[in-house]
């Protein structure tokens, strides 16, 4: 069976270059939603085997996202990729259980590597 | 008037080369104060240049404000002119987070330095993302105390009647301290960059 990926990214641009990114040989549903709030939403009607979330977004940002995953697992592996690349930043996601840090515009061969390294490719 | 729109896909493009531009210049400011930099979704909009002293007059009221103005050039026509803009009430903090004694002189250094730090990172951010090389002309340093702003975005709005105008705010909230970063790209330039904008959406 397919893994289900949902992509949280306020930028439509950025929504397209992380699909873009996504290893061709990769059995995957994708889903996309445009904020925190949105994806929180579409996780409650099916949990994301892997998550791609962007942190500076209106609504209900990265961080706050990651602080309700926490209480409630929605997402088995959460990816960020962001603009804000403070070491603060990165240190913060990574507490807050993130898997990993991927910086933007998003790298597709860090990406794999990523993906590869957990055996989610 | 020139008829200028900008689409929502070429304001969505723009907003995440400008996330990326910011994203690295907060992070040399981070490392620079040694301290967090809190960053809030940018906001893009056409602003006409009769209206640009009093939107600043809106939001800066008539606090103590100093400004430092630097004009820059591209390649493919692409140019404009960032302002950082500094509340004299924040300034006074740097001196705290530097740690260090307060003094006036030392204050405009390191407004000084900051803004060549925010300002050059941004601007390399963006022309990298854009494959473009970005020259710069000298700051220039605006005290509301000594001069008139409005007057110098006067004189700065003196050819053009349209800018695209991208507002940033980088805040250290831990010490109270703001800078906020005006992006101008005005005239003719905006439909340079409105060519750029279209040739990254097609690759996407």
């Amino acid at each position: 069976m397919s893994l289900s990926v949902l992509i949280c990214d306020d930028s439509a641009l950025a929504r397209k270059q992380v699909k873009k990114s996504l290893p061709d040989n990769w059995d995957v549903e994708v889903r996309v939603a445009s904020n925190g709030l949105e994806a929180i939403n579409m996780m409650r009607e099916q949990i994301a085997n892997v998550l791609f979330l962007d942190l500076t977004m209106p609504e209900l940002d990265g961080i706050s996202v990651l602080e309700l995953l926490k209480l409630k697992r929605l997402a088995e592996y959460v990816i960020v990729i962001s603009a804000d690349i403070q070491p603060e930043m990165q240190k913060r996601v990574t507490e807050l259980g993130a898997l990993a840090f991927i910086q933007k515009p998003v790298n597709p061969e860090k990406l794999s590597n990523i993906l590869k390294e957990y055996g989610l490719l | 008037m020139i008829e200028i729109t900008i689409t929502e896909e070429q304001r969505d493009c723009l907003q995440e080369l400008i996330n990326v531009a910011m994203g690295r210049a907060s992070d040399k400011l981070a490392r620079y104060l040694q301290t967090f930099v809190h960053l809030q979704v940018p906001h893009i909009e056409l602003v006409s240049s009769a209206e640009l002293p009093q939107t600043f007059a809106e939001t800066y009221g008539d606090d103590n404000v100093t400004l430092l103005s630097q004009g820059f050039y591209g390649q493919d026509g692409i140019s404009g002119e960032t302002l950082l803009i500094y509340r004299a009430d924040h300034t006074k903090n740097i001196a705290k987070i530097l740690g260090y004694a307060p003094d006036e002189v030392s204050e405009m250094e390191q407004l000084t330095d900051i803004s060549s730090i925010l300002t050059t990172t941004f601007l390399n951010g963006l022309a990298e993302q854009i494959e473009n090389q970005i020259a710069y002309s000298a700051p220039r340093v605006i005290s509301s105390r000594e001069t008139s702003i409005e007057r110098h975005l006067q004189d700065l709005s003196f050819n053009w009647e349209l800018a695209l105008k991208v507002a940033i705010s980088y805040q250290v909230t831990d010490y109270e301290f703001n800078c906020d970063m005006l992006l101008l790209i005005p005239g003719v330039a905006i439909e340079n960059i409105q060519q750029v904008l279209n040739q990254i959406l097609e690759e996407y």
